[in-house]
């Protein structure tokens, strides 16, 4: 079992002598297998839920907790894809998606054989003897996420993966990523900024507010996903079915009552 | 921050202390070979007071920071405008590059056997050595500074109608000066590397005739009061190089 | 290409070919004129006369590859221990901040000594046969070593330090497999720099208090008043440091296309 568990996240950091609260009081479970997304604007702390899952950052104050235990320091329990990929640049694609198993201290032939699995998985039969900067940025992102998979982890995490993607391979990738997840199910989070891309990937999607960073909606998709069989044709149907047009409407509307505030206090500014 | 320097401050305190108990303390150390703290503070007050290698340290200091100060000049003043020049024409460079090329991978230091058969020990071989040592780099700086100037950052003077001597003095030599400083911080280093190596092997008075009359007299204390010396010159002209750069290329992100 | 651009081509060439042409001119025509002594500017044809045949009769003790090569195994030397303690230094100080706070101010301290001023220790310490210029080549090559390294394992992107903690690495897979392959380029670079430099030192320690190698060539050259000798053995001294740089280079080269960068 490896549910996530959020309870009562606050993050505030110095800044020009003030406290600027980042993240506050943000509370959230995440059963086991279950795919959620988080969608915020930009400075709403999505990214740092995230990394304190990973381990790289810690609250200030509350707790994070992997599997009923509180997460301290990055383990192989729990891989990240990143959105600049973070592939080696000196390790071939067969290297890269090899490293996590390495470090598990696994044998050469046996991560080899695995390494292979997942390159054939990903699609990326042909690119093992390649290094990094030969391959597309769509590419790219397969071998990150195949090296996430190769290392078997218990929870996914992934930074706005499809960011730095041209529109058409975004689209391709996401389809990838359901099939895979139906092939490899895990406990994911997912980061995004997108909409559409949350409520086509996600089980539930959480819709954050800035300054301070809190829970505003939690958006459960799978009613709809099961009534419209989403998971059924491809994703560009999807996007015509009401049920899927109505979910994204609705969260563009929270999204659009938060960015509306900043902007218009600034024209405000201009008339005077 | 804070932190940090606290660290770095415990550091030196930390060293300075195991080097007074290795020496003075406990003398794990031969003090004719590593000298202590005392003998470094009597050494620097005997050469302050009564002199040693012909003069007082303030003499000797000020005699080797004035052939600094001229070599350098001379190579900047020299150096940065054939770097400048070399940059603007293509033509130019190809006339210069192939006898630069030759010169260039000769170390500075091999030239002072040279200079001492044309000049002597006297002050013109030190800061002709001086000379070809900081002229390399500040020729080099200049001409990739010149040549790295955002082509973007011509057309849009050219744009506005720039003329050729207006887009060299408003343009190309100011696009260049980060460049040329970073040459000229270099040359002041090679200056005194081999200001300090030519003085070792002939001269009068300086900082290298203390290290070398000290090496003489094994008086490891005396060796370690010069090169004290030597650092101590050579921070405070770099700090001076710095405020001029910063005054000069002001626009620049710290 | 244009027709154009061919001209302009030659006309480089031809420029090229004229700067070289006006440089062993004025000197052959100052050498040959008689106004200066040939004990102070021999001509180029002197110089070549006084090399060639320094290879085969000996002067000051060896023959000129001789004296060469007994610099070169100190430089080697010398430049190996300073790479060897510089670049592990470095990467860590680099890496784990509380190192950088503690080594820095004395690394900043010692930065300031130019190299040369070593020289009356490293004699004083470790004699003038083997040890002391080894001192000295270690104390000009080791700087640049440290400080490259150092750069270097600052520039490795975060992420890709945090993804191979994430995949489970611990601190010596993450400087063995990160920090140094990310920092190469650099570290090479820095090796560049300071084999020139350590190069350079050591012909400053033959020249002060060491009696064989290249630099010892040129002291006897200018006491035995034969600036030819000078001459010749500067440019032995040039075409070593030239070779040096230009296999460092091409290393360089080599590992940047490789990775792409």
């Amino acid at each position: 079992m490896s549910d996530i568990e959020f309870v009562s996240i606050s993050k505030t950091f110095p800044r020009g002598g003030a406290v600027f609260t980042a993240l506050d009081g943000v509370s959230l479970k995440i059963p086991d297998k279950e795919f959620v997304a988080i969608v915020g604007p930009s400075g709403c702390g999505k990214t740092t839920l995230m990394r304190m899952v990973a381990g790289l950052e810690a609250p200030s104050s509350g707790v994070v907790r992997v599997g009923g235990r509180a997460v301290n320091g990055p383990g192989a329990d729990r891989a990240v894809v990143f959105q600049q990929f973070a592939l080696f640049p000196w390790k071939t694609v067969r290297e890269n998606i090899a490293f996590g198993l390495k470090c598990k201290g696994m044998s050469r032939a046996e991560r080899d054989e695995l390494a292979l699995h997942f390159i054939d998985l990903m699609g990326l039969s042909g690119t093992e003897e390649n290094y990094p900067h030969q391959l597309s940025g769509g590419m790219q992102q397969r071998v990150a996420i195949a090296r996430s998979y190769a290392i078997e982890p218990e929870v996914l995490l992934m930074d706005e993966p499809f960011g730095s993607l041209d529109a058409q391979t975004r689209i391709l990738m996401q389809e990838e990523l359901i099939r895979i997840s139906r092939v490899n199910p895990r406990t994911v989070l997912f980061i995004t900024h997108a909409v559409e891309e949350a409520v086509y990937l996600a089980d539930r999607v959480v819709v954050l507010a800035r300054s301070p960073g809190r829970i505003v909606e939690i958006a459960d998709t799978r009613p709809t996903r099961q009534a419209e069989g989403w998971d059924k044709v491809a994703s560009e149907e999807v996007m015509e079915m009401p049920g899927f047009g109505h979910l994204r409407a609705h969260i563009w509307r929270l999204l659009r009552q938060q960015m509306q505030l900043p902007a218009r206090e600034k024209n405000k500014d201009r008339k005077t | 921050m804070k932190a940090r320097s606290l660290i770095g401050a415990a550091t030196v305190v930390a060293l300075l202390l195991s080097w007074y108990a290795a020496t003075d303390l406990f003398g794990l150390i031969d003090r004719h070979r590593f000298p202590s703290p005392t003998d470094v503070l009597a050494a620097g007050s005997q050469i302050m007071s009564r002199g040693y290698a012909g003069a007082t340290l303030l003499t000797q200091c000020v005699y080797s920071l004035r052939l600094v100060v001229l070599g350098f000049l001379i190579a900047a003043a020299t150096g940065v405008p054939l770097g400048i020049a070399m940059g603007l024409s293509r033509r130019f460079e190809a006339f210069i590059n192939p006898v630069f090329l030759l010169i260039r991978p000769i170390p500075p230091l091999a030239w002072i056997p040279l200079a001492i058969v044309w000049l002597g020990l006297a002050d013109s071989a030190k800061i002709l050595v001086i000379w070809f040592a900081a002229f390399v780099p500040a020729v080099i700086n200049a001409y990739t500074g010149i040549r790295n100037v955002d082509p973007t950052l011509i057309a849009a003077a050219r744009v506005h109608g720039a003329s050729s001597a207006l887009i060299l003095r408003d343009v190309l030599i100011p696009g260049a000066m980060p460049m040329i400083f970073t040459g000229l911080r270099l040359s002041l280093q090679a200056s005194w590397t081999t200001l300090v190596a030519a003085e070792l092997v002939g001269a009068i008075f300086g900082l290298g005739k203390v290290l070398s009359t000290a090496y003489r007299d094994i008086y490891p204390a005396m060796i370690a009061v010069g090169m004290i010396s030597v650092a101590v010159l050579g921070a405070l002209t770099t700090r001076a190089l710095s405020m001029i750069e910063n005054r000069v290329v002001r626009w620049r992100r710290s | 290409m244009t027709a154009g651009q061919q001209i302009e081509r030659w006309r480089l060439a031809l420029l090229s070919l004229a700067g070289t042409a006006v440089f062993f001119g004025s000197w052959q025509a100052v050498a040959g004129s008689g106004l200066v002594s040939k004990f102070v500017l021999p001509s180029p044809a002197e110089v070549i006369v006084a090399g060639v045949s320094m290879m085969s009769e000996p002067f000051a003790g060896d023959t000129i590859q001789g004296h060469v090569l007994a610099s070169l195994g100190r430089w080697a030397a010398g430049f190996a221990i300073a790479a060897g303690i510089g670049i592990p230094t470095g990467l860590a100080m680099g890496h784990w901040r509380v190192l950088d706070a503690i080594l820095s101010p004395i690394f900043e301290g010692y930065r300031y000594i130019a190299p040369l001023a070593w020289v009356p220790f490293a004699a004083l310490w470790f004699g003038t046969g083997i040890g002391g210029p080894i001192m000295v080549i270690f104390t000009g090559a080791f700087a640049p070593c440290l400080l490259n390294a150092y750069r270097g394992a600052h520039q490795v992107e975060r992420h890709l330090t945090e993804a191979a903690r994430t995949l489970g690495a611990g601190g010596v897979r993450v400087m063995l497999e990160v920090l140094l392959p990310g920092a190469l380029p650099s570290v090479i670079s820095g090796l560049r720099v300071g084999a020139g430099l350590g190069w350079q030192s050591l012909i400053g320690a033959e020249l002060i208090v060491v009696s064989s190698g290249i630099g010892y060539v040129l002291v006897q050259g200018q006491s035995n008043l034969a600036p030819e000798i000078v001459i010749a053995a500067m440019l032995a001294v040039g075409l070593v440091g030239l070779l040096i740089d230009v296999v460092l280079r091409s290393v360089e080269s080599r590992i940047r296309r490789r990775w792409g960068q």
